[in-house]
């Protein structure tokens, strides 16, 4: 009975965790059930009744939910297959966010090694220049493209658009917590500084930390689709097309990728980039309801 | 105030200095040929042809005396004027629609908070701040396709020939930060409830209105905070609308010069999108000068 009293008073936060177990479930084990195609089979054309063949892409139907791409590949399969990776992503960008925000958020809170002047500088050139502007810049310095370890580097890009923002919002927090009383006993007690922010400081903002990455997820979700339609991805191989012409071509099958040729895509077979799209909608909606949730049972 | 506006022009002056030292870092393939149909691809990234490069930039703007042609022949402030006339269609009614009409709905959420209206308001309110803006856009599209089918009078969805072009990827893009303001401005407002002079008010009788005049005038300090973030959102969010519904305004031209190496062209269109940041900067730090009352801020 409490657990059910414990859903009935935080029904926000049930519902977004059984639509994050539907969209783990789908991440995990999508390609085992019976009507998805975990080999992603690609088709050259369809016989229609007038015997005539058809090339894809085709429209969403009984054989194929959600209309194919381009090459005949089932939309439906598609996204669920390149849930895996496109989670893993936006886990990962998150996750180095704030790996890098903490300590510089502290070391700005200290005003050690100019990492104030940092801060303020970051957020200073980040709230003037739109984030996907600069992005695009940086994501196209050589080294970066040519390196072998691209994703990571173009993740860590990412990751490092609102590290200035969260950085900001954790060093309030910390500001806060300085002026409470046990901080200065732990001062009076010549507590080292690493140790102050372990055991003073981090403990009390493990809760706000917790809501705001769940948060962030979406935001980068978003950030994500954004960055799909300008043609920037995080997996990329540079290609010879014709004699002379050199291009990249995406290797994933993560959603914002479906959402390149959308300017194309939008005036014929919208549901290439429809249903990419609303996953990636799900995907936002999922985290911002388990935020709002989870700030609910923390407050 | 003279000083603070000095600061906020230096500021801007750094920001446009980093942005084109970041803008000519060379990015350009350089492709060879090794006879016969073996080609190699290159990205040559050394600090001379930075230099090299910073020194062509420089030369552009001496010889030029200005910007210049684009590729077409015509100047590129022309057509860069032209352009942003048609993104400030976009522009000055999603501003002025997020921050008033954001900040008015707020207010009546609030009002209504208790009430049956209020919380469907905020239900709503919340399910938009979830929509990605593309998203919006790309259902739309799709929705209006479906009503053509049906019988729905057909009316040009993309492009920029018509008049109305604009309202599509307006309404789409006016969406987040407009819920944006609504749910900020309820919540600024909730976090006034239980100061003191609330409770001085009440005991005086005025009428909730009249408390809610005086909490409105309060809170104006953080809701003009806000400016900078709604402009920043709409400058980041145009250019991908203009690119999805072929919408040709200036962000379309800017991120397209950026993808082909057309360094002028790219700051051409950049400068008026920083200085519209820098306008709303000095624009929202003025009208807290003039319309609060000092020391407004020490309540927040």
């Amino acid at each position: 009975m409490t657990v059910l009293n414990f859903c009935k008073k935080n029904l926000v936060l049930t519902i977004g965790s059984i639509m994050l177990c539907f969209l783990l479930f789908m991440t995990f084990f999508g390609e085992y059930l019976p009507f998805i195609d975990g080999e992603l089979q690609e088709i050259d054309y369809l016989w229609d009744e007038n015997k005539i063949p058809v090339a894809p892409p085709y429209e969403p139907s009984a054989q194929f939910p959600l209309g194919t791409d381009r090459d005949g590949r089932d939309m439906l399969s598609l996204i669920v297959m390149g849930a895996k990776e496109t989670l893993l992503i936006i886990l990962s960008i998150t996750l180095i966010r704030y790996l890098l925000a903490i300590p510089l958020a502290y070391f700005a809170h200290r005003q050690w090694l100019g990492a104030n002047a940092l801060l303020n500088g970051l957020n200073g050139f980040l709230s003037y220049v739109p984030t996907i502007i600069v992005v695009i810049l940086l994501v196209t310095i050589p080294p970066l493209i040519m390196s072998a370890f691209r994703p990571y580097f173009v993740v860590l890009i990412i990751a490092a658009m609102e590290i200035g923002r969260v950085a900001d919002m954790i060093k309030l927090e910390f500001h806060q917590i300085s002026k409470k009383e046990f901080v200065t006993s732990g001062n009076s007690l010549g507590v080292s500084p690493f140790r102050l922010f372990k055991k003073y400081y981090l403990p009390f903002i493990y809760s706000k930390l917790l809501i705001s990455i769940v948060g962030d997820l979406g935001k980068v979700m978003f950030l994500l689709g954004q960055l799909g339609f300008l043609g920037v991805f995080v997996a990329q191989v540079f290609v010879q097309v014709d004699a002379g012409v050199f291009t990249f071509e995406n290797t994933s099958n993560s959603w914002p990728t479906f959402l390149s040729n959308a300017f194309k895509d939008i005036r014929g077979p919208v549901w290439i980039v429809f249903y990419p799209a609303l996953a990636m909608t799900y995907v936002i909606f999922t985290f911002n309801m388990l935020g709002h949730g989870l700030q609910k049972i923390f407050r | 105030m003279a000083w603070d506006f000095i600061k906020s022009l230096l500021v801007f002056l750094i920001i446009i200095f980093a942005f084109v030292l970041l803008l000519l870092l060379p990015r350009e393939m350089d492709i060879t040929h090794h006879g016969g149909l073996v080609f190699t691809a290159d990205f040559p990234f050394t600090f001379d042809l930075y230099k090299e490069k910073i020194a062509a930039f420089v030369e552009h703007f001496r010889m030029e005396k200005g910007f210049g042609n684009n590729s077409m022949g015509v100047p590129i402030l022309e057509e860069v004027q032209k352009l942003l006339l048609r993104d400030f269609t976009i522009i000055v009614p999603a501003l002025l629609l997020s921050m008033g009409a954001g900040t008015l709905l707020g207010i009546v959420q609030f009002y209504f908070r208790d009430k049956i209206i209020g919380k469907v308001q905020a239900f709503f309110s919340w399910i938009f701040s979830s929509i990605p803006d593309f998203f919006l856009f790309i259902a739309l599209q799709y929705l209006l396709i479906k009503l053509f089918y049906i019988g729905v009078p057909k009316f040009s969805l993309y492009g920029n020939d018509h008049w109305y072009n604009f309202l599509i990827p307006m309404i789409a893009i006016t969406v987040f930060p407009m819920v944006h303001m609504v749910k900020f401005t309820s919540a600024a407002l909730e976090n006034e409830m239980g100061q003191d002079y609330l409770r001085t008010a009440r005991s005086k009788g005025l009428t909730t209105l009249n408390i809610l005049k005086h909490m409105i005038w309060n809170c104006l300090y953080s809701i003009l905070n806000q400016t900078q973030f709604v402009m920043l959102y709409l400058l980041t969010s145009l250019p991908i609308m203009q690119k999805l519904a072929s919408f040709q305004g200036a962000g379309y031209h800017l991120l397209t010069s950026i993808q082909e190496f057309d360094e002028p062209r790219a700051l051409a269109f950049m400068l008026p999108y920083l200085l519209m940041m820098f306008a709303t900067i000095v624009l929202s730090k003025l009208l807290k000068y003039k319309l609060l009352p000092q020391k407004a801020g020490a309540l927040q």
